[in-house]
């Protein structure tokens, strides 16, 4: 195999002559908080051969799983176990922040870590198969507020998650309690196109990559996507948004890194550096795109800004349903 | 023929000299990973993933690669539970129940080579089946919605009921500790933590390789501890390698019945492998009747599980590839890796991309093919573990089996646990606690319970929703059967007693 | 026998202490009529219920025929060995992996029989030997605690 191996000297030799201002980080390691094949691993794997890539690393990260309480286990273990690892960043999702919100992070809550950048998103999406009758939110809606105990909606996610969350909003947008619904909570996004397929539920409240090979497969249609505007992707760009059904609901799956709390602040503006080359990039762009990620670039200051926005506007919502006091 | 053409194809792909030593070294790489208690599939597959992407290899090559892994994977994990009695996944729990036993009699190597032989037949049944009936088989995939797995998980149950032999009860407790440790963590349900007691290790519930390597492999190293402190060796040298024709005829229909079995429960997503071999289990238990000495090392005992084991192996990969779903926690890695070759798995892969699929297939055969050549003289090397003396090869199992926890959360909690739960394993052993039954329902308990709920959501708690399809009735149908098969060989042993004095 | 009454009854308290705990569940959304603590009630009931027939009349042991007897000097090297265990776990991350399983590996191998020399120096292998596989041909990152220095 001689290509790769001339990949390496290439690198190598790069290496040797970017003079870099400060040195990367010692043993790079990036936590996806999941079991492989998840959400998290693919943020860290996208993290992981982007920045190598681009040459911002000399040695790929290794990827640490660390399943447990979407994000949990490791939020706790690297806020006390290695809060000063200036090599660990972390995975984290919207959902980590959601749960975050509903106090299910243990004893820390957003301001115990360093949010460092965010990378992609993904959006929420209401699904039903090709068959159904509902062709637009509209259509669902008025089902629903004629009966709720007629439409079983299932999602990918227990009550409190983020699957579950616009299912209540949509629930709201028509006017009736979400306790009211008739809801399943599958495991993912996979249970959720085979129980569609199978009949055995008829709207599926789910994620729009995940749905997508059996959109373009035309088993499945896509009522409304929780995005600002239309998705720019082609394939995507038929796909009708809340919004413009006239509902307000957004619902982004925002996917990035952390850093623990005692990293130096020389660390963080590193990889911060680091993290604005890459999104600036068209390579990473590329990479984003294959898996599926839409683009949404935030670092440093601004992304801790819109963490705290976003978890103070979880636990709004959380308490509006009652799911906390 | 469309297919056989297509498989002729996939076959010419999978045959070049560069694809099929990529196969050896996925095998051979897979069963290394296996062997290692703690690693499986999912470790062995999302290892090389990235390691494929980096060489730059073509798709066709790294699937087959990813294949060959994922079956070497499944092979090298019955080498510890054979061998050692610790079983590294929960599909080998049932391997460990007459493979152990027949190492004890000093049949390592024979066990070995069984099992290989089983599960090569059983993956054969499966590609067969693949190639015959994919696109059919997607809809018996979908089928399953939560009340039909629910009432498929009360057959399972109820066939671990055959597990009891002589000491029913606590057979019984056994099970009901499974059962009630799979509630522990979050409900997916009503999102309820339970018995979590605040600590967030716990809030997924605990992780069954914690649970397996606490249970067989820490039990096991404290019962070594007292046997070599009393001087014994714990498995007898063995002596013949390969199993005779006699004992492969023996298990012949075996293989062929847990062969479809297997099959027809692989491919249902989420049910997998371990519901298989302990359904292929306890169903060839229960039609050997009394004949049969399960437990004490019967060789169907071995081939029945391990024969479902690769049948549903392989498939799984029918909804990866008809549905793009994943049917385990591999082929969701594996649908990962795809997705970087911008292989979208689903229904529009068998139009799209058929050279993709059958280069797969094709490459499945092969790399069965090659497990068996290529294992049967590593048996050799495999037994040689055995004669590595205790106070070597108790360390090693210790640490290993240390690696293997923390490479499931990489904290240090899960360690402290395995060791409590090593201790009460130990204990229950001692009081002659079976300990298969726990680990069969902390598997099937935690499906049970939810597809149970689920499905009750979905009706509006009507409970007719668990008898109302086809299949819910021809599952309860089978739970019957189930039931009433020892009543009716009660009910024959009393013809014959009545007969008996008749006679005399 | 006195034991495994002890053992069933301790088993039985902490079935009911569950039970208690599991009482309390409930879900504020809930969407089906089961509810979460339906299904650890009921298991943890049966289970009371055949602990407390096991209690009343224990079934004896087997013993197997090679199984020893259980003495004195043979469970305090249990006991022993489940100490080392737990220190080993203590160890784990604030020694490294290839400290702390060099000093297990040795005192095991000293537990089962082995010489000291024999001990430390297979020990000394098989923790960096094993470093080796894992942590770089295998991929599973483990911790390098004081050797950390080692890595650049």
């Amino acid at each position: 195999m001689p290509l790769p191996f001339a990949r390496l000297l290439l690198a190598g030799t790069a290496l040797l002559f970017a003079s870099h201002l400060m040195a990367e980080p010692k043993r790079p390691e990036c936590i996806a908080p999941a079991s492989p094949g998840g959400g998290f691993d693919l943020t860290c794997k996208l993290a992981q051969s982007a920045l190598v890539d681009a040459k911002l690393l000399s040695k790929p990260m290794r990827v640490t799983y660390m399943p447990g309480g979407v994000g949990a286990v490791a939020y706790n273990a690297v806020v006390a176990q290695r809060p000063a690892d200036a090599g660990t960043l972390t995975a984290w999702s919207s959902g980590s922040l959601l749960n975050l919100a509903q106090g299910k992070f243990g004893r820390f809550d957003e301001n115990a870590v360093k949010w460092l950048a965010a990378v992609g998103t993904s959006y929420g999406a209401i699904a039903v198969r090709n068959d159904s009758p509902y062709r637009t939110l509209d259509d669902l809606v008025k089902a629903l507020k004629a009966d709720p105990g007629k439409v079983v909606i299932g999602s990918g996610g227990t009550v409190g998650s983020q699957d579950w969350m616009q299912t209540a909003l949509v629930a709201r947008a028509a006017g009736i309690d979400p306790r009211n619904l008739r809801y399943v909570a599958l495991e993912g996004g996979g249970e959720i196109a085979t129980a569609l397929l199978g009949g055995h539920i008829q709207v599926g409240s789910t994620d729009i990559s995940d749905s997508m090979p059996h959109i373009q497969g035309g088993q499945m249609r896509v009522l409304a996507v929780f995005a600002e505007k239309r998705l720019e992707d082609p394939a995507m760009a038929d796909i009708p948004t809340a919004r413009e059904q006239g509902y307000d609901i957004v619902w982004p799956v925002v996917r990035g890194f952390y850093l623990g709390p005692k990293v130096s602040d020389a660390d963080y503006a590193w990889w911060k550096q680091a993290f604005d080359t890459l999104l600036a990039s068209d390579d990473f762009a590329r990479l984003r795109d294959q898996r599926e990620l839409f683009p949404f670039a935030l670092t440093g200051a601004e992304l801790d800004a819109y963490v705290k926005k976003q978890v103070a506007d979880y636990r709004t919502l959380a308490r509006e349903f009652g799911l906390i006091q | 023929m469309d297919t056989l053409g297509y498989l002729g194809q996939g076959f010419g792909v999978a045959m070049t000299p560069y694809n099929l030593i990529t196969a050896l070294v996925g095998t051979l790489i897979g069963t290394v990973v296996g062997l290692l208690p703690g690693l499986g599939p999912i470790n062995g597959v999302a290892l090389l993933i990235p390691v494929a992407f980096a060489l730059g290899l073509p798709p066709e090559s790294a699937l087959i690669l990813l294949a060959a892994v994922y079956l070497g994977c499944e092979y090298g994990g019955r080498i510890s539970s054979i061998l050692l009695n610790i079983p590294g996944e929960a599909s080998t729990v049932m391997t460990t129940l007459d493979g152990y036993p027949m190492a004890r009699q000093g049949l390592g190597g024979v066990a070995l080579s069984l099992s290989a032989w089983s599960s090569f037949i059983g993956a054969f049944i499966a590609t067969c089946g693949m190639v015959l009936f994919a696109p059919l088989l997607a809809r018996w995939a979908i089928a399953f919605g939560p009340a039909e797995y629910f009432v498929l998980m009360v057959f399972a149950i109820v066939a671990l009921g055959g597990m009891a032999g002589d000491r029913p009860l606590k057979t019984f407790i056994a099970a009901l500790l499974g059962l009630f440790l799979s509630t522990l963590g979050i409900d997916a349900n009503s999102g309820v933590y339970r018995f979590t007691f605040g600590s967030i290790h716990v809030a997924d519930g605990i992780q069954f390789v914690v649970l397996v390597l606490g249970l067989f492999s820490v039990s096991e190293i404290l019962l070594l501890l007292e046997k070599t402190h009393h001087g014994q060796a714990a498995v007898k040298a063995t002596g013949r390698m390969l199993f005779n024709l006699r004992e492969a005829a023996g298990v012949f229909t075996v293989n062929l019945r847990c062969g479809l079995l297997g099959f027809a429960l692989g491919v249902l997503p989420g049910a997998g492998a371990t519901l298989a071999s302990a359904v292929a289990y306890m169903t060839e238990k229960k039609l050997a009747g009394a004949g049969g000495r399960f437990g004490q090392g019967d060789p169907r005992g071995l081939a029945a599980p391990e024969t479902a084991i690769g049948a549903s192996a392989c498939g799984a990969m029918v909804p990866m590839l008809t549905l793009g779903v994943p049917g385990s926690g591999t082929t969701a890695v594996m649908i990962g890796a795809l997705t970087l070759y911008n292989i979208t798995p689903g229904p529009l892969l068998f139009q799209n991309q058929p050279e993709i699929v059958w280069g797969l297939i094709a490459s499945l055969f092969i790399a069965n093919l090659m497990l068996i050549v290529l294992n049967v003289p590593m048996i050799r090397l495999f037994t040689r573990i055995l004669a590595v003396p205790n106070w070597l090869l108790v360390p090693l199992i210790a640490i290993i089996t240390a690696i293997g926890v923390y490479a499931v959360h990489a904290t240090t909690f899960d360690l402290f646990l395995m060791v409590g739960i090593g201790v009460f394993g130990y204990i229950l052993r001692k009081l002659d606690f079976p300990l298969s039954p726990l680990l069969l329902g902390f598997i099937l308990g935690g499906l049970m319970e939810q597809n149970l709920r689920r499905a009750l959501s979905i009706s509006n708690g009507e409970l007719s929703i668990l008898w109302s399809g086809p299949i819910t009735l021809g599952t309860w149908a089978l739970v019957a059967l189930m039931l009433a098969l020892p009543l009716v060989r009660i009910a024959r042993r009393r013809a014959q007693g009545r007969r008996v004095p008749a006679e005399a | 026998m006195l034991f495994q009454r002890l053992f069933s009854a301790g088993w039985l308290i902490a079935c009911l202490a569950f039970a208690a705990i599991a009482w309390g569940y409930h879900a504020p959304f809930s969407y089906e009529p089961v509810g979460p603590r339906a299904f650890p009630l009921l298991m943890l009931g049966l289970m009371a219920v055949a602990l407390a027939w096991q209690l009343l009349r224990p079934v004896p042991l087997r013993q197997a025929a090679d199984e020893p007897p259980l003495d004195r000097a043979a469970l305090l090297k249990v006991a022993g060995c489940i100490g080392l265990l737990l220190v080993y776990a203590g160890l784990f991350e604030p020694l490294g992996f290839i400290a702390s399983s060099w000093l297990l590996g040795a005192a095991m191998a000293r537990l089962y029989g082995g010489r000291w020399r024999a001990a430390l120096s297979c020990s000394a292998l098989l923790s960096v030997g094993l470093y080796l596989l894992f942590d770089k041909a295998l991929d599973v990152p483990l911790p390098l605690g004081i050797l950390g220095f080692l890595e650049i």
